[in-house]
Formats: structure tokens, C-alpha cells, sequence
């Protein structure tokens, strides 16, 4: 239970946020501050950070995405993402 | 024929001259030179000189004229001025009435950035404390650019070729022209109204490469107000490299070409997971020698004496109390033989002082001491005795009543319960008791007194 609920709150993190956590795990197993338990666990974590910050290093979108909308604002946006 | 000489009026001469000079030089002309003073007088009019090393031009400029010059001339300013010779006949002198007054050299597109560069300057917009750093990893990128444009191209391949991961986001603007400068500026501060939504981590605003005046949007005050003000970091992406625009001075951080903004935007996705596999490795061989670790203490802990042995903590401890146990039981036998000792001792002690004959010796000499006492007691006895009898007699003489046993007797007075001892005590007519002795009372009553 305790090992399932971080792991699905790596999946809203952002790559930025995942960098940081995963910089910390390591300085902190490298530091050798934690229990060997707890080292255990955070190395898991550390694992799934590297595979979630993979998987957004993965998506590639070719499409360009129009934001300009000074007067119509909900219908522009729509307009503009199938133009390009 | 010129033997006689002609005689001129200064006023023929300054016509000559005039008519020469209208003939030999164009109609309009343009002087660089150095202005020298400079007067702007009361009337609106400016007089003043031009010169270079070797001479000098007096000038004027008519206060209609001097209106659309867009800087304060001043000594020993370089300027360009543009206009006509003419012969001010009053002064006897040809003088540049000029018509048009440019920086020397410069444009005026120049000078105007000269001036909002200073003014900006002492204003702090390009100071570093005002720079925002950039994300290192941004994932919504917002560019401002012509959508027509050859930048748009050149910046999302740039940035695509080091980040695909990244969203590119376009907001079309004119990036020449007149009001290019104030729609771009107008699109940074919607952008930035809308940001909570657009989610844009950084901004890159930019055109391709062109002249002074194409680009001259991105040295216009309101563009670079915006981007000052802008909560989102500003790239700017303007030009050629040899172009400086007051946008890149302002902007958090310059692309020198549209084609650069990409690695000042973006990290590079090989170094990222080269980065990442690196992190992996050395969080894996972190904890492989932490379990390491772990597995040599272990076996430390497992090599020591209790873990090979571990029946010899009981067994070590099983004989210290067989120890103890045999302490105790000498300890108890040695304390029961003392005591038994004294026990013996006591009783011979007691059997040499021979009870019974000291109770027998004792006895008589109690019976002795009992006999004297009670012959002491007696005697006193007696004696209190006789002395008490006499001390009764002598007593018993001294009771009033006794005197009664001679024949006298005692008068009250009945009413008053008082003794009668005068004739004053009593009224006639009042009853009288007499107590005679052996308590025998007569009562009667005074008649006469």
C-alpha cells in the first residue's frame, strides 16, 4: 500500500519536479544519510522518476499549437489547432 | 577696354555674388560638419556655424525648419545639415540656411536608439537583477513571430532538433512595419494574462535578419516595456548576430539568430538521458554497495562468538549458578555451625551459674527483707493510731455542741434563721428556736423584750 501510492503520484510530476526529487534520492543514498531500508525504497522511487522522466523525454509533437485569441476567445483555440 | 576701372556698390557686389553663387552651386545641398556656437534664440531661430579643420560655415535655421529635428544640437556635435547657400547682404556674408538637421553620419533611426538605449540604461531594465533565469527543462514553449516568416521555421527546428519533447506554441504577429512593435507587445501581455492556462514556460520573441528599419520594432519602447514586464522569461531571438536590438538587451536571455534560439531555450535531449542512464547507474551502484555493506556487517555479526556458539551463553551461564549455588549451601552450613556453637556456649554458661541453689538463697533473703518490712509497718501503725485517738478527743471538747451537754443552749430566730445574740434581733410576737442538746429543738414566742 505504502510503495503504491508515491508511484502513482510520479505520473503527475513534471520533468522538472522529477529531476529534482531524483537529485535528492541520490545525494541523500550517496551521503549515505538514510537506513539501508529506506535506501531501498528510495532507490525504487528513483527508479520509477528515471522511467517517468524518460517516458516525457519520449513524446515528441510535431504539431505547433496556435494561442493567439485576442477577441474569441473558446472558439479560437479550437480553430487554431486544426489549422497547422 | 577695362581701362577704366568699374566702380560697384556693395550692394551691386552682394548681388554678383548672390546671382554666382545661385549659379555655380545646386539648389539644395548637405554640409557635414561640426556645429560650433550653437545659439537658439528667443525668437525660435537658430544660429550657428558648421566647421571641419580648416574652416568654418555660418548657418542659420528657421524656427519652422528647427520643429522637426528630433535631438538637441549642441558644440562640437558631428551632424549632416541639409539646405541651401544664400548671401545674407545685410551681414555681408554667404551663409547654409539649413532646412533639415541630421546627426552626423547617423540616421535618425540611430540616434533614437541611442536615446531609449540611455533612457532605458538609467532606468535599469537591462540589469541583471531584473534577468528571470530560464527553465532548464521547459515543455510549453510560446513563440512570437510572423507566421510567414523564415524565424518561425528556423526557431522550432532549432529547438525540435535538440528537445522534441518540448509543445511549441505560435502566436502570429507582425514583426515590421508600423504598430509591429506595439501587436508583439500587445501578444506578451496577453500571453502573460493567460498563462495559468497556456502553461508556458518560456517565450521566445523574434524575426529574421533585415535592415535597420525592419527591424525596428525591436528597438521601440512599448516592445521593450512588455517584455520588462513580462512574468514569463523573454528570449529574444532578432536578426543577425552582428545585430543588437534594445529587445535583446531587455530579454532574459539573447539568441543571437532565430536558428540559435533553440540552445538557449532548450537543453539537449542526448545530454538529458545520458544524464538520466548516468543518474540510474550511480543510484544503482549506490545501493548495490549499500547491500554490500549491509551483507559484510551482516557477516561480521554472524562470525561472533554468540552466533557460533550460542549454547554457551546458557551453558556459561548454567555453571556460574551450579557456582553460586554451592557458595550458598557452604555459607548456610558454616552459619548453622556457629550458631550451634554459641547455642553450647550459652548453655554451659548457664548451667555453671546453677539456677536452682541461687533461686533458694535468693528466696530466704526476700523473706528476710519481708518480715522487717512488715514489723516497720506495724509499729507506724500503731503509733498513728494512739495519735490520731488523742487528736479526736481534744476535737471533740471544741464542738459547740458539746457545750450544749453543760446546759447551755442555741436561740434563732425562726423568721430570719440568724442567731439571736442581743434583744435587737428579734421582734415581739416573732417565734424564737432553742436547740438544747441531743438535737431537741423548743420552739416559742417573745412576749416582752
Amino acid at each position: 500500500m505504502a510503495s503504491q501510492k508515491p508511484k502513482n503520484d510520479i505520473g503527475k510530476l513534471s520533468f522538472e519536479e522529477a529531476i529534482k526529487e531524483l537529485t535528492e534520492i541520490v545525494g541523500k543514498i550517496e551521503q549515505g544519510e538514510i537506513a539501508l531500508q529506506d535506501s531501498l525504497q528510495q532507490y525504487e522511487r528513483g527508479m520509477a522518476l528515471i522511467k517517468h522522466c524518460r517516458t516525457i523525454l519520449k513524446q515528441a509533437e510535431e504539431r505547433i499549437e496556435k494561442i493567439s485569441q485576442p477577441e474569441a476567445e473558446p472558439e479560437d483555440s479550437s480553430k487554431s489547432e486544426d489549422k497547422s | 577696354m577695362p581701362k577704366t576701372t568699374q566702380i560697384y556698390t556693395v550692394s551691386q557686389i552682394n548681388s554678383l555674388i548672390k546671382v554666382a553663387l545661385e549659379e555655380t552651386l545646386p539648389p539644395q545641398l548637405t554640409v557635414r560638419g561640426e556645429i560650433s556656437d550653437w545659439k537658439h534664440h528667443t525668437s525660435g531661430h537658430c544660429y550657428f556655424s558648421l566647421k571641419d579643420e580648416a574652416g568654418i560655415l555660418p548657418c542659420v535655421m528657421w524656427a519652422s525648419k528647427f520643429r522637426t529635428v528630433k535631438f538637441a544640437p549642441e558644440d562640437g556635435m558631428a551632424v549632416l545639415a541639409t539646405g541651401y547657400i544664400d548671401v545674407y547682404t545685410v551681414g555681408g556674408k554667404y551663409q547654409l540656411y539649413v532646412e533639415k538637421l541630421d546627426p552626423g553620419g547617423v540616421g535618425p533611426l540611430q540616434l533614437a536608439f541611442e536615446r531609449l538605449l540611455a533612457k532605458l540604461q538609467s532606468e535599469g531594465l537591462f540589469d541583471d537583477a531584473h534577468k528571470k533565469p530560464l527553465p532548464r527543462y521547459p515543455m510549453r514553449i510560446g513563440i512570437l513571430t510572423s507566421e510567414s516568416g523564415a524565424a518561425l521555421h528556423d526557431i522550432t527546428e532549432s529547438i525540435r532538433s535538440r528537445w522534441p519533447c518540448a509543445r511549441l506554441c505560435l502566436y502570429p504577429v507582425p514583426v515590421q512595419g508600423e504598430g509591429a512593435a506595439a501587436a508583439i507587445a500587445a501578444a506578451l501581455r496577453d500571453v502573460n494574462r493567460r498563462n495559468k492556462k497556456l502553461k508556458l514556460d518560456v517565450l521566445i520573441v523574434g524575426r529574421g535578419g533585415g535592415s535597420l528599419e525592419d527591424l525596428w520594432a525591436f528597438n521601440e519602447e512599448v516592445l521593450a516595456r512588455a517584455i520588462f514586464d513580462s512574468q514569463i522569461p523573454v528570449i529574444s531571438a532578432v536578426g543577425h548576430e552582428v545585430d543588437t536590438t534594445i529587445a535583446d538587451l531587455v530579454a532574459d536571455a539573447r539568441a543571437s539568430t532565430p536558428t540559435k534560439a533553440g540552445v538557449v531555450a532548450v537543453p539537449d535531449i542526448r545530454e538529458v538521458l545520458a544524464q538520466l542512464t548516468a543518474t540510474e547507474q550511480r543510484l544503482t551502484n549506490q545501493v548495490d554497495a549499500r547491500v554490500q555493506l549491509a551483507e559484510h556487517e551482516l557477516l561480521i555479526v554472524l562470525a561472533s562468538a554468540v552466533f557460533r556458539n550460542p549454547l554457551a551463553l546458557v551453558h556459561n551461564a548454567g555453571q556460574r549458578i551450579d557456582e553460586l549455588v554451592a557458595d550458598l549451601a557452604e555459607a548456610t552450613r558454616q552459619s548453622l555451625i556457629e550458631a550451634r556453637r554459641k547455642v553450647s556456649a550459652g548453655y554451659e554458661q548457664i548451667v555453671r551459674i546453677e539456677p536452682h541453689r541461687l533461686l533458694g538463697r535468693k528466696t530466704l533473703e526476700l523473706n528476710g527483707w519481708q518480715n522487717r518490712a512488715q514489723a516497720g509497718i506495724s509499729a507506724i501503725m500503731n503509733d498513728r493510731r494512739i495519735r490520731l485517738t488523742a487528736k479526736e478527743n481534744r476535737l471533740t471538747a471544741m464542738n459547740p455542741r458539746s457545750v450544749l451537754q453543760r446546759g447551755y443552749s442555741i436561740t434563732t430566730n425562726k423568721k430570719t434563721g440568724l442567731l439571736v445574740r442581743a434583744s435587737q434581733d428579734v421582734q415581739v410576737g416573732e417565734d424564737l428556736i432553742t436547740e438544747l442538746a441531743g438535737e431537741n429543738f423548743i420552739e416559742s414566742r417573745v412576749t416582752r423584750k
